[in-house]
């Protein structure tokens, strides 16, 4: 009876409100007295460190904005903190947009502090405003709905566009720990959020843009084509739309002896014949894969040009290889350097199926 | 005036054996049965003959009268051969032999036992000079018909739910059960009530050390009388803190005899119109009787739901606290944005808000039952439906809180045992108490306890989480969480350790 009536005691000195006792216990926070932001924007400010821009809310209600300047993330994000009359709460981030200004600088700081801060999550998609700072972005989406709802639109939408692809903290940090170089999707600064390519990042540094044909070729690189849509000439002079509904790539390092010459990247290709006739002859069939094939071929060449001529393994071309050929991984993972190295890309079109009611 | 000892306590006293010492004579009796309006005594003349009298006692209304007058009166008065017996000891035991027609007859030379043959409806003749007695059987077999459960819902089985006299019940039992392995033992509860208490079981298949174990902690119950199930119920489970069930009853009594096949101990007790079976374990509370008619898929998905439900009735109200309070970033962000929205303008903390709703539930439910069907109804649809929805619109309670509590409240009336079900329910709050104190952190805490808690508790010797805690040999097909087709479950439960295990071919 005394160690029940001593453990209650115990265990009412927690509802004292005493900090030296509550805690231990985990600080509670209603709900209510939130506001959930959904995007956060870093930018960089020169000599006065980082601005930080927030957006919560729905393309339902209103968007709040919010925006604050500090030397560090962290103390521009407790500056944020005085403006708005609710507690601003982080755990709900799932977009975070990286001006090209502070990604020129790195982008380092601005992952690390998502992997740091306790509310912050891995999770969170990751984006580059080409041409424009992340604080541009979110006021621009802001007058349009909200920067969030945008940016999971273009997320939901981008293996249908073929140019975009989302990435989250979690896949950037961990390659620039694994092979020095990657890649992040880019948007533009408007009030749609444009998808604009990707920016290639090397030793957390922006180095260089893949745009138009270079970015179409990393989404066939990743496998990332759904329904890209291309128009490619018939031998009758004609025009004929093909669908592009899914791609397999392969890597394979080539050697010479034991050193490494390059590598050589085949996409296996399915595509349907979007509009036209019927399923056209063989010949016909196997020439608009031919060229097909050629378009896929050069989307990729373009892309692994711009790895050989940045020396930047943003596509992950050696643990791909060295996923293939485990016994070479000293080799192929003993730098990450791509100078030298020839890069061919080769693509084989199966087209399946045409959408005419006769097949 | 009545006399306390000092300080208040008071002390155990051994129950007088016998309670009424003695030789048996009228006057002891009358003496016994004094101020009783119904105690009746009547001398006959046995053959016409006033020199042969016997005195015939009884207590009005616990007998039948036809069978008094028929069976016992109307032989004495016009059996000849009785009243050419030279003395009362060849004419006690020419009316043990036959004269007398009434099916029970019994010689008695105890006083304790006539005094409790006549409470229980039986006549008793007296000679004159003899200390011996006899005691004839003819009380009365008032009692409601056999009907269909009211609480156990049956679609497809039998309708013969127990009734409130015992022999009644045991007859049934033995209509289900024809072995004549079924044994059933008899003991006498209580001291004022005198309740008889049968405990059955089958011999070959329970294990008798479960039987001998069941019956010890009958014999010890020495109390006042048995005038509700909790009279036995607590004394023969072990004296376990626990608010869990430790014994299962039932009113149905397929299922009784189900559980008698099975390996287990039955109970019946005279007056209750239930039927206890042991061991059980947390299992066996979470079957329906419904489930053995069922499809064998239909019954399996049954019993996963209620399981679902129960952790949903028991973690619901606690994790709703600890994610709102203390890890909003486990919430979907539409989700949470809705709950934001909801809660606006409430004045009231969450956790405060769900423990008022919850002890609202409690009263609303309380107060259902304790009412008349027609107004509990009434009083469930105020409290319930205009109570609660006003209680939101004037913004005093969130919809979300309504929701989580009702929704808990709901997932619990699927649980087939209401012992079950209010178990869950203390520690439902115990649950949110701890998860407004310390979030998911305090509920993973007392749901480990909680575990710990059941994992330490037994019934009859079974853990009451086997199961789940414990072997159940090679080949378990018992109905757990898998309802297997009937010609596959070959055995009996290992846990019950029955002396066959095996059950079909």
């Amino acid at each position: 009876m005394k160690r029940t009536v001593l453990l209650v005691l115990l265990l009412m000195l927690l509802l004292t409100g005493c900090r030296r006792y509550s805690g231990v216990l985990p600080y509670a926070r209603e709900i209510e007295d939130m506001e959930l932001m959904r995007t956060l924007g870093v930018d960089d400010a020169g000599e006065a460190g980082v601005v930080v821009t927030a957006s919560g809310g729905t393309s339902q209600e209103e968007t709040e904005v919010v925006s604050g300047q500090a030397g560090a993330i962290s103390a521009a994000v407790l500056e944020l903190q005085g403006e708005g009359s609710s507690y601003l709460y982080f755990g709900h981030v799932t977009q975070l947009l990286l001006g090209e200004g502070l990604a020129k600088r790195g982008v380092i700081p601005s992952l690390d502090y998502v992997l740091r801060d306790v509310e912050m999550r891995l999770e969170t998609a990751v984006y580059l405003v080409r041409g424009g700072t992340a604080e541009q972005a979110i006021e621009a989406a802001a007058d349009d709905g909200s920067a969030t709802d945008r940016l999971e639109a273009l997320a939901a939408d981008a293996a249908l566009t073929a140019n975009s692809m989302p990435r989250t903290v979690k896949d950037v940090l961990a390659e620039l720990d694994r092979q020095s170089a990657s890649f992040v999707p880019a948007v533009l600064a408007d009030d749609g959020l444009t998808a604009a390519g990707y920016g290639i990042l090397k030793d957390g540094v922006l180095v260089g843009w893949a745009e138009g044909d270079a970015a179409l070729g990393v989404n066939l690189i990743f496998g990332k084509v759904d329904a890209d849509v291309v128009e490619v000439e018939a031998p009758d002079g004609t025009t004929a739309v093909l669908r592009v509904v899914g791609a397999a790539t392969s890597v394979r390092p080539v050697w010479d002896g034991d050193t490494l010459t390059g590598f050589r990247v085949h996409c296996k290709v399915d595509a349907n014949l979007a509009e036209g006739s019927a399923m056209p002859d063989e010949a016909t069939l196997t020439a608009l894969e031919e060229e097909l094939a050629r378009t896929e071929a050069d989307r990729m060449a373009q892309a692994l040009e711009l790895s050989r001529a940045l020396d930047a393994d943003y596509l992950g071309l050696r643990h791909s290889a060295a996923f293939r050929k485990p016994w070479r991984k000293e080799v192929l993972l003993g730098t990450s350097s791509m100078e030298g190295l020839t890069l061919e890309a080769s693509a084989q079109v199966v087209i399946q199926r045409s959408y005419h009611a006769d097949g | 005036m009545a006399h306390y000892p000092p300080g208040g306590q008071t002390h155990p006293h051994p129950r007088q054996e016998p309670r009424y010492p003695g030789p048996i004579t009228l006057a002891r009796l009358e003496e016994i049965f004094r101020d009783c309006v119904d105690f009746v005594r009547r001398t006959v003349w046995v053959g016409e003959d006033p020199e042969r009298s016997v005195t015939l006692v009884y207590l009005s209304g616990m007998v039948r009268m036809e069978r008094v007058s028929d069976y016992l009166l109307r032989p004495m008065a016009q059996d000849p051969e009785l009243a050419r017996c030279a003395g009362a000891v060849p004419m006690m035991e020419r009316m043990r032999q036959g004269a007398l027609y009434n099916l029970t007859i019994e010689a008695r030379d105890s006083l304790d036992q006539v005094v409790f043959d006549l409470v229980a409806g039986w006549c008793v003749l007296m000679f004159p000079g003899e200390t011996t007695v006899l005691s004839c059987f003819t009380g009365t077999e008032e009692k409601r018909s056999i009907s269909a459960p009211d609480n156990e819902t049956v679609l497809k089985g039998s309708k013969d739910a127990f009734v409130e006299s015992l022999r009644t019940n045991t007859s049934i039992v033995r209509r289900h059960l024809k072995a004549p392995e079924l044994r059933i033992q008899e003991q006498i509860v209580g001291r004022q009530s005198a309740t008889l208490v049968d405990l059955l079981y089958i011999e070959g298949i329970t294990n008798p050390h479960l039987v001998e174990q069941v019956a010890a902690q009958l014999r010890d119950i020495d109390i006042d009388g048995v005038f509700s199930t909790g009279a036995i119920e607590e004394y023969i489970v072990p004296a376990e803190r626990t608010p869990f069930p430790l014994i299962q009853y039932t009113e149905r009594s397929d299922r009784f005899c189900a559980g008698l096949a099975q390996g287990r101990v039955g109970i019946l007790i005279d007056g209750i119109p239930l039927g206890y079976l042991a061991p059980a374990v947390l299992g066996n509370f979470l079957q329906a009787p419904q489930d053995k008619s069922s499809n064998w898929l239909l019954a399996t998905v049954l019993t996963v739901l209620r399981y679902f439900c129960m952790l949903t009735t028991l973690l619901l109200p606690a994790l709703y606290i600890a994610m709102v309070t203390f890890h909003q970033e486990m919430i979907p962000t539409r989700l949470a944005l809705s709950i934001i929205a909801a809660k606006q303008n409430v004045p009231f903390r969450s956790a405060f808000e769900v423990i008022v709703l919850l002890i609202a539930f409690e009263i609303l439910q309380e107060a259902g039952l304790r009412l008349p069907q027609s107004i509990g109804q009434t009083v469930s649809i105020i409290g319930g439906l205009v109570v609660g929805s006003a209680a939101v619109e004037a913004k005093i309670v969130s919809p979300a809180v309504l929701i989580v509590v009702a929704v808990a409240g709901i997932a619990g009336y699927t649980m087939p045992s209401q012992e079950l079900g209010g178990a869950l329910r203390i520690w439902r709050f115990v649950l949110v108490l701890l998860s407004s104190a310390a979030g998911l952190f305090g509920t993973v805490v007392g749901a480990a306890v909680l575990i710990v808690h059941l994992a330490g508790i037994e019934s009859f010797g079974v853990p009451y989480l086997t199961p789940f805690a414990v072997g159940t040999g090679r080949n378990p097909r018992e109905h757990v969480l898998l309802r297997r087709p009937m010609p596959q479950i070959k055995d009996r439960p290992a846990a019950l350790k029955p002396r066959n295990r095996r059950k079909q071919r």
